[in-house]
């Protein structure tokens, strides 16, 4: 799984030329506290909480990263793993779930479904969590593996490494966000666009065949 | 599978569903014999019985005329000789095409140990039939369920409101073949919809009448500690 690689993400807004010694090296004891003692908010909604659940349990043990205290209340949580479908129904809850959390906060949409609606592409479901809050890392996989998450959580921590206390705009709340959707209507539609994957369903897209759809290239009309 | 058979089920998943040619709803087998309670319900309702098939060999469905469907409802569940104290399920199929849709009574009978499907055909402009929630208390949330999925309006159901989708949702009875897949509105409506929604969408009017109640420091100093909080 290349667990033994750690992987590279770009540094942001902290770490160059202009940073002094001080506030760098603070940054590097931040940072290493917040990753190493994630508290995640388990928002397990369907067959992927079971692979999240084999994550926390002994042998592939979360407890390893600092990870064991599942948080139940948003209060004390600073990682949201979405694990599962999210419906229509369930939207508000996620969001507001994710509003409660307090900054610096982080999130993992977990499995197919989360990221992308995945098979249900029907009137009842989110089209993908990052139309509601916004996403960190997404984990492919229908559901995926426990590696898969710990994966995710490798990512978070690459994620978190480089962060800089001097980029204010990282953590920023905007008041006026809170309950909203997470990206504009516009951008929702677009990628909403159906993918195929099911009967006569890509009508909406101008494609009148399933056999029309190859791949992400010819999605749009 | 054989190759041809695999390319005409491909070409079929392209033309998408297809209205069977004759353009009547499914049936099952019409039976040589008839069950017992198919006979006792002819003997006693006649012309309310209006026919009677067999699926999978033993699985007896009987079709009733709407208006008298309580009264033969109420017959099967209080006759000793029939005696369905138990309804297992309670749903609706949509056939589409503008064919009727058709209400079902899954009926089991526990001290006899015998089922009987009861069907009623209600035709898309008049889809109410009367409820059988003061014979059956488990038609109350199944009856809710087929109104929120089919818009079948239950006449005497005491608390019709929608169960599955939110109180407040606008596009329809989703399981209805005239229903679009992805919902009527578009997903950054359906989206906008969803986050804008009242919380008190969520809870049922009971629920909201609780929580609007003060509560009474008296009667919350009375239950100790627990009973305090909200």
């Amino acid at each position: 799984m290349g667990l033994t690689e750690r992987p590279q993400l770009p540094v942001m807004g902290g770490g160059g030329q202009e940073a002094s010694f001080l506030t760098t090296r603070l940054d590097d004891v931040v940072n290493w506290a917040r990753r190493s003692s994630l508290w995640p908010m388990p928002f397990g909604t369907a067959c992927c909480a079971i692979e999240m659940m084999a994550t926390a349990a002994t042998k592939y043990d979360q407890a390893r990263f600092g990870m064991e205290r599942m948080s139940y209340s948003p209060r004390q949580a600073d990682l949201l793993i979405c694990a599962g479908r999210v419906s229509y129904k369930m939207a508000p809850v996620l969001r507001k779930i994710w509003d409660q959390m307090p900054q610096p906060k982080w999130s993992i949409s977990m499995g197919a479904c989360a990221s992308s609606g995945g098979v249900f592409d029907v009137y009842s479901m989110v089209q993908g969590i990052d139309t509601i809050i916004p996403v960190d890392v997404y984990v492919p996989g229908c559901p995926p593996r426990p590696e898969g998450l710990i994966y995710a959580f490798m990512l978070i921590h690459e994620k978190i490494r480089g962060e800089a206390l001097k980029n204010r705009a990282l953590r920023a709340e905007d008041p006026a966000r809170v309950g909203q959707p997470n990206l504009p209507a516009a951008v929702i539609a677009e990628i909403a666009v159906p993918f195929g994957n099911s009967t006569n369903q890509n009508k909406p897209s101008g494609l009148l065949s399933t056999s029309a759809v190859s791949r992400p290239t010819d999605r749009q009309p | 599978m054989a190759e041809k058979e695999l390319k005409d089920a491909l070409a079929g998943l392209e033309s998408g569903p297809q209205v069977t040619p004759t353009g009547a709803a499914p049936r099952g087998e019409p039976a040589a014999t008839e069950p017992p309670s198919v006979r006792a319900l002819r003997a006693r309702f006649g012309a309310a019985v209006l026919h009677h098939t067999v699926h999978a060999q033993d699985e007896h469905v009987v079709y009733v005329v709407a208006e008298q469907l309580v009264e033969v409802m109420r017959w099967l569940r209080h006759d000793p000789e029939q005696c369905y104290d138990l309804l297992k399920d309670l749903t609706a199929v949509d056939y589409g095409a503008g064919r009727p849709l058709e209400v079902l009574y899954e009926l089991w009978s526990v001290p006899l140990r015998q089922g009987l499907r009861v069907k009623v055909s209600l035709p898309l402009h008049a889809l109410e039939v009367d409820s059988v929630e003061p014979i059956w208390k488990t038609a109350n949330w199944l009856e809710r369920e087929a109104w929120d999925m089919f818009g079948i309006r239950f006449r005497g159901h005491p608390d019709l409101r929608r169960i599955l989708l939110p109180e407040d949702y606008a596009e329809g009875h989703p399981l209805r073949k005239d229903f679009p897949l992805r919902g009527r509105f578009s997903r950054a409506e359906q989206t906008r919809r969803a986050l804008a929604r009242a919380d008190e969408s969520s809870y049922t009017p009971h629920e909201l009448a609780v929580l609007q109640v003060e509560p009474e420091p008296a009667a919350a100093d009375d239950e100790g500690p627990q009973g305090a909080g909200r």
